[in-house]
């Protein structure tokens, strides 16, 4: 098990660096100017303010030079300096990164909950009326667009209904909880402020609903198939035979062998979660490292850009680590293989 | 199989709580609302942020000056939505000399900044020099400009060249006075080197230090940026104690504005305001940014475009009009690249009327069948209105006279180097006033910043440069009017520059707020709402 968690570990760390390199160059070859980019009509009809950006921004140097240096910083934690907040961008991405955290997590343990029960039910239910309506659902789930759900969402319940806020992590002008782990829902239980727990969770809801659409459709079509393909197997039918009450028989033998391949898509859905909280975070002004990236790259700072591309990465490369040693704790026959 | 109907009923069960659990929070909403009666104190602005920083030497965006207004004093103003007559701020008299080269400004007294220190002429000096030194994106407005204090309560502006534009300067956020012993506590420095030497600007950026009707309670640039009142300010108090810009996509600003989540929204287009409810108050005037394209007058950008010819069969091939309804309503057509609320704004007799014939005849002395590029940035948007639809009504309308215009869509980041390089041959563009006087629109004659960009250098047209020279230095604002007048007419014959329109500016309140103006100088001047 250790060697086969070393093997993954030392994977992982090549793509880290192998991710680092292709944000940087990609980033650098960028058409347009960055250090103009930041300037207004009349400064950039100035050379002497145009070369003074350039240079605070290092980009008056060759561009290997500029990959060491960003390099050197990387491994003091420097991340360079974001041209939209003026702030490191490490301090920003841990200050935007929990607010994306917090919905993505609310939203895969949304998915879980009803995509995951629902497919159980349907697997359970197959072929009746139960499992013709639960298969059209999810088919609506996976192929509805997030952007237009998103919209349809707040005009019924935020605008129409006033049942949730539209924007948002906590109403205008409220000042968030003393910051522990950023997630305000954990942080406002933890000052004991519960009017401001409620009000976190209240604008929590429907962008984690939204969010979650795609990932209940597909967790509920895997769950169904797993949870199907299980049913089958010779040793359920001997489990059952030897007269097992049908309450042992799924907990102890169905989830446990529909578990794997289930695993697997909560991963790879939570990753992509993280793409469609770009488009989320922007409609419901969420500030999380969606709308932080949508705004770095339409103004060119390209440390925030670099910065999030390997955060994003980071994510990625860390959920299939955690997935894959998830796999052999639970088949054993995969860390053999 | 038998069905384990247990497990069932349970997983239905945990299916179904969850999505009540979700649905039941609904109610706990309406108890956290109200709390504390704070709420309605609050006055919530949506607006879709260009913020980046409120330190204002070194500010220059639309909602860096909506903010940078309400905290930082300038030495004269402008109020009510009027942009034509300069009025008392720090400053409560000025006077300038025959031939506009010296003001001469008097400090009011008993103005305080927000920490209680006395506002002196020599916070004056040092604020503006500041800016200039800072070298940042305003750096500019203190171009040829010194400034000094012969005693506590009096600055002198002196102009290397006459200038009339200076009281209209000086009303700029980027002047703002700022509270020198405490700006210079804490990194700030005026001295020539400041661009290397001064760090002031992470304090400004938490602590305001000015003396404005408001002071910074938190600054961000991303999400949200909370004003509140301050107590120590000389004029008359503001309405709202308290007030929260938030920042919102034009999307949202839709739906918050709705559902009352938001009190006012900068950035509805037309179309959306169109689809509110009667809850509102809907303020619409003209914005005074306006819409051009220009023909690069460069023969070595391009053939075509620098012709004589080809700028007659433009002038005539256009539908202004058509252009105009595409705009939408409350948006006014541009006779003169001077904005319609300023100082020698041209009016409908200046008007071009569409000749499609004329404009063809044009084209057959260029040879026929003529091939043009025009460039614009396709992910902008300005006052609702991007740039896509209006390069496709000029293709069109350019194809009826028989010029082909290829359109080149590019992101901002890429067309906005090429524009700057002065490498396009034809290009669909913008321009925000940086100082409410019709001296900043000198910039689009030859040799001007954006006449440059157009390929236009200074003396390809010496009888245009002539009237502008005349007009830099003319004290009397009556005999500037015809100046500007005859600048603009002699411009557009010339038709390197073609103004198209101002758009309107909406400003959309709910009514409990009331009407809420468009300020065409600061956009909204947040101390002024409630009046």
């Amino acid at each position: 098990m250790a060697l086969f968690i070393a093997k993954r570990l030392g994977a992982a760390l090549l793509l880290v660096v192998g991710t680092i390199l292709v944000a940087f160059v990609l980033t650098a070859v960028l058409p347009g100017d960055a250090a103009t980019a930041r300037l207004g009509e009349q400064a950039a009809a100035n050379p002497e303010i145009v070369e003074a950006m350039r240079r605070q921004m290092g980009l008056d140097r060759p561009l290997y030079e500029q990959f060491f240096i960003y390099l050197g910083g990387l491994f003091r934690g420097d991340l360079g300096d974001s041209v939209q907040t003026t702030r490191p961008v490490l301090t920003d991405l841990l200050l935007f990164g929990p607010a994306s955290a917090e919905l993505a997590l609310s939203a895969t343990l949304i998915a879980v909950v009803v995509g995951g029960g629902l497919g159980i039910v349907a697997a359970l239910r197959a072929n009746t009326a139960v499992d013709n309506v639960l298969r059209a659902f999810s088919l609506g789930g996976v192929s509805i667009p997030i952007f237009w759900f998103a919209l349809i969402a707040t005009s019924i319940f935020a605008t129409r209904l006033q049942w949730f806020p539209s924007s948002g992590r906590l109403d205008a002008g409220e000042i968030p909880p003393p910051r522990v782990t950023g997630f305000y829902t954990i942080d406002s239980l933890l000052a004991g402020d519960l009017p401001l727990f409620f009000q976190a969770v209240d604008h929590l809801i429907l962008p984690a609903i939204v969010l979650s659409a795609p990932m209940v459709g597909l967790l509920m079509r895997f769950t169904r198939a797993s949870v199907l393909d299980v049913l089958g197997q010779e040793y359920i039918r001997a489990a059952e035979a030897k007269g097992l009450s049908p309450r042992s028989v799924v907990f102890g033998h169905v989830l446990r062998g529909a578990l794997v391949p289930v695993i697997t898509v909560v991963g790879t859905a939570f990753a992509s979660l993280l793409a469609g909280t770009v488009l989320v975070e922007q409609i419901f002004a969420w500030p999380g490292i969606g709308s932080y990236a949508y705004r770095a790259a339409s103004t060119l700072d390209l440390s925030a850009i670099v910065g999030v591309t390997i955060f994003v990465a980071l994510i990625y490369i860390f959920v299939n680590l955690i997935t894959d040693i998830l796999y052999g704790i639970i088949d054993p026959r995969i860390r053999r293989a | 199989m038998k069905t384990p109907r247990r497990l069932l009923t349970a997983a239905t069960l945990v299916a179904a709580t969850a999505l009540a659990l979700a649905a039941c929070a609904a109610p706990a909403d309406t108890d956290t609302d109200q709390p504390d009666g704070e709420q309605s104190e609050s006055l919530v602005i949506d607006k879709s942020f260009d913020l980046v920083t409120a330190d204002p030497a070194r500010m220059f965006e639309t909602t860096g000056g909506i903010v940078l207004h309400a905290v930082y004093d300038s030495l004269l103003t402008f109020a009510d939505g009027d942009a034509t007559e300069p009025l008392p701020s720090v400053a409560s008299e000025w006077s300038v000399n025959d031939d506009a080269t010296e003001y001469t400004f008097t400090i009011r007294d008993g103005i305080t900044f927000s920490d209680g220190n006395p506002l002196t002429s020599a916070d004056v000096v040092f604020s503006l020099n500041r800016v200039k030194n800072v070298q940042g994106n305003g750096s500019f407005l203190m171009n040829g400009l010194t400034v000094s204090a012969p005693d506590e309560t009096t600055v002198v502006i002196t102009s290397e060249t006459s200038n009339t534009a200076v009281p209209a300067i000086v009303t700029s956020p980027t002047l703002g006075i700022v509270n020198s012993a405490l700006v210079t506590e804490n990194g700030g420095t005026d001295a020539e080197d400041a661009a290397e030497t001064d760090s002031a600007e992470e304090f400004l950026n938490s602590t305001s230090a000015g003396s404005g009707p408001y002071v910074l309670e938190s600054f961000d640039t991303t999400t949200e940026t909370v004003l509140v009142a301050n107590p120590e300010y000389w004029g008359e108090a503001p309405v709202y104690d308290r007030v929260v810009l938030r920042n919102a996509t034009a999307e949202a600003q839709l739906m918050d504005i709705q559902s009352g989540t938001a009190d006012i929204a900068l950035d509805l287009g037309s179309d959306q305001i169109a689809g509110l409810g009667g809850d509102v108050v809907v303020n619409t005037s003209q914005s005074p940014t306006m819409f051009f394209f220009f023909l690069n007058a460069n023969p070595e950008v391009s053939e075509i475009t620098s012709s004589p010819d080809f700028r007659e069969a433009v002038r005539y091939g256009i539908d202004f009009d058509a252009m105009l309804e595409l705009a939408g309503e409350g948006a006014e057509r541009a006779y003169g690249i001077v904005p319609s609320s300023y100082l020698g704004a041209l009016g409908a007799d200046s008007a071009v009327e569409r000749d499609v014939e004329r404009a063809q005849e044009a084209v057959a002395r260029l040879g026929g069948d003529v091939t043009v590029e025009l460039e614009y940035a396709s992910d902008f948007s300005s006052n609702g209105l991007s740039m896509g639809p209006f390069a496709e009504r000029i293709a069109a309308q350019l194809a009826e006279v028989g010029i082909t215009v290829n359109l080149a869509p590019g992101p901002i980041a890429t067309t906005l180097e090429s524009y700057r390089a002065g490498t396009e041959e034809m290009g669909l563009w913008l321009w925000n006033p940086d100082y409410p006087d019709s001296a900043d629109y000198l910039a689009f004659g030859p040799g001007g910043i954006v006449g440059e960009r157009a390929g236009w250098t200074a003396g390809m047209a010496p009888e245009i440069e002539a009237v502008m020279e005349e007009v830099r230095g003319e004290v009397d604002p009556a005999a500037r009017e015809p100046l500007y007048e005859e600048f603009q007419e002699l411009s557009n014959e010339a038709g390197v520059i073609v103004p198209l329109f101002q758009p309107a500016a909406s400003v959309v309140s709910t009514s409990a707020v009331g009407d809420v103006p468009y300020d065409p100088v600061f956009s909204l001047d947040i101390a002024a709402i409630g009046r």
